[in-house]
C-alpha cells in the first residue's frame, strides 16, 4: 500500500500500544499477505476487495490504489486486523475500513485499538466526517465507540452472503462525535 | 431505444458529446455535479464522461430532435446486483417533465436489459425535489441522506441516497401507465 494519509497518520501517533499486549503500526508491503487471508476469513465481508472475487493481483491493485492502512498486531507481533483510511479528500471526509480475522481475540484487540485508530485518522488528515459501511452480522469492531457513529443510509439486502441477504449501512462519525467519546472515556 | 410520444431514449453516440459537455458547462448547477466546477476541456471529455460508467442513455425530445437530458448507469457492482444513476438535465429543460419521463424509460430499459436488483442515486438536496413524486407514489425510496456529505461553494451540503428496487418498478402502476402509452406509439 502507497504510505500518505497513514504516515502522516503514524507521523502524529507513533507506534500505538505496547507491544507486550498488542499493537498497531504502519502497514506495509510485506503486509499484502495478509491483508489477503484476512480478505478470505472474513469473505466477501470486506466489500471493496470481495466485490469482484478474490483473483490476487486484482487485490493487490485495489490495494495499491489505498492512501493508507495500519495493521493490529498481537502480543508476539502477528497481524491480527487492518484499516485502511480510504477517499480522504478535500471535502473533509474519508473512509474508514477495519476488519479483524474472526476469532474472538482478533476482534477484542481489535475493539481495543479502534478508538487510537481513529484518532490517528483524524489528527492526520483534516476530516470532518468519517464514514464507516458495514453488513448488518458483521463483526463490531469499535466496542463502545460504536454508539458514537451515527447511521446515514441503509441499503437494503444489499448483497448475498452465506445464503441469505444482508443490508449493509453507511454510517458517520464526525469529529465532534468522536472528541465528545474521548472526553467522557477521559472521566 | 424507447420512444415515447414526446421523447427518444437511446444510447449516446460520440455526436451527442458537444451538447452533453453543454449540459455539463451550465453555470448554475456546473458545481454540484460529477467535477464539481472542474469539468475538463473538451478535448479531455470523453475519458472523464465514462470514467466508472457501463452506459449512457440520451433523451431526445420527439419534436425538436433536440438532446434534452441524459442518464449514466455508472458502478455498476454483479455481485450485489446494483448500480448507480446519474441524471443530467439541460438548464432550459428543467421542469418539462420530458427528462424524468426518461427516467422511467430509464428504468425500464436498465432492469430489462442488467442483471440488477437496485438502482442508486445520489442528489443534492437542491435536486431531490425531482424524485419526491417517485417516492410518495413507492416507486423510489430514500435510503438515507448523508449529512455534510460535500462542501458547494463553501457550504456543506447534504447528498440523499434515493433507491429504486427493480421488484418496486416492476410492480409499479407507473411503469404499467408507461409502457400503454408506449404501446400506443407502435
Amino acid at each position: 500500500m502507497a504510505a500518505t494519509a497513514f504516515d502522516q497518520f503514524v507521523c502524529v501517533c507513533g507506534f500505538g500500544g505496547g507491544i507486550m499486549n498488542g499493537g498497531w503500526r504502519l502497514a506495509e508491503a510485506s503486509d499484502i499477505p495478509f491483508v489477503y487471508e484476512l480478505v478470505t476469513k472474513v469473505d466477501p465481508r470486506w466489500w471493496r476487495f470481495s466485490r469482484g472475487g478474490l483473483e490476487p493481483s486484482v487485490l493487490l491493485s485495489t490495494a495499491q490504489g489505498i492512501s493508507a492502512g495500519v495493521i493490529v498486531v498481537d502480543s508476539v507481533n502477528n497481524p491480527v486486523a487492518c484499516a485502511i483510511l480510504a477517499d480522504a479528500g478535500t471535502m473533509g471526509t474519508g473512509m474508514f475500513e477495519y476488519y479483524a480475522l474472526p476469532n474472538p481475540q482478533a476482534e477484542a484487540l481489535a475493539r481495543r485499538f479502534a478508538p487510537e485508530l481513529l484518532a490517528a485518522a483524524f489528527a492526520g488528515a483534516p476530516i470532518r466526517r468519517l464514514y464507516y459501511e458495514r453488513f448488518e452480522n458483521d463483526a463490531e469492531v469499535f466496542g463502545e465507540l460504536s454508539a458514537y457513529f451515527e447511521v446515514e443510509v441503509t441499503y437494503p439486502e444489499f448483497a448475498m452472503i452465506d445464503g441469505r441477504y444482508e443490508s449493509r449501512t453507511t454510517s458517520v462519525l464526525t469529529l465532534e462525535r468522536f472528541t465528545e467519546s474521548q472526553l467522557g472515556a477521559a472521566q | 431505444m424507447i420512444t415515447t410520444s414526446r421523447i427518444v431514449f437511446r444510447p449516446v453516440l460520440p455526436a451527442d458529446y458537444p451538447r452533453l459537455y453543454e449540459i455539463e458547462s451550465d453555470p448554475t448547477t456546473a458545481m454540484t455535479w460529477r467535477y464539481h466546477g472542474n469539468l475538463p476541456p473538451f478535448a479531455e471529455y470523453e475519458p472523464a464522461l465514462w470514467k466508472q460508467t457501463q452506459q449512457i442513455m440520451v433523451v431526445e425530445g420527439r419534436t425538436s430532435g433536440q438532446v434534452v437530458g441524459y442518464l449514466q448507469l455508472h458502478d455498476v457492482d454483479p455481485r450485489a446486483g446494483s448500480g448507480w444513476f446519474s441524471l443530467y438535465s439541460g438548464p432550459e429543460h428543467r421542469g418539462t417533465g420530458l427528462v424524468m419521463e426518461g427516467l422511467m424509460a430509464y428504468c425500464e430499459w436498465a432492469f430489462g436489459n442488467w442483471p440488477l436488483r437496485w438502482l442508486y442515486a445520489h442528489s443534492f438536496a437542491q435536486n431531490v425535489t425531482e424524485f419526491e413524486h417517485g417516492m410518495r407514489r413507492g416507486e423510489a425510496v430514500r435510503l438515507g441522506v448523508l449529512r455534510e456529505r460535500v462542501v458547494v461553494e463553501g457550504e456543506p451540503t447534504d447528498v440523499h441516497v434515493i433507491g429504486i428496487s427493480r421488484e418496486n418498478w416492476m410492480a409499479s402502476p407507473l411503469r404499467r401507465r408507461f409502457n400503454l402509452l408506449r404501446a400506443r406509439q407502435t
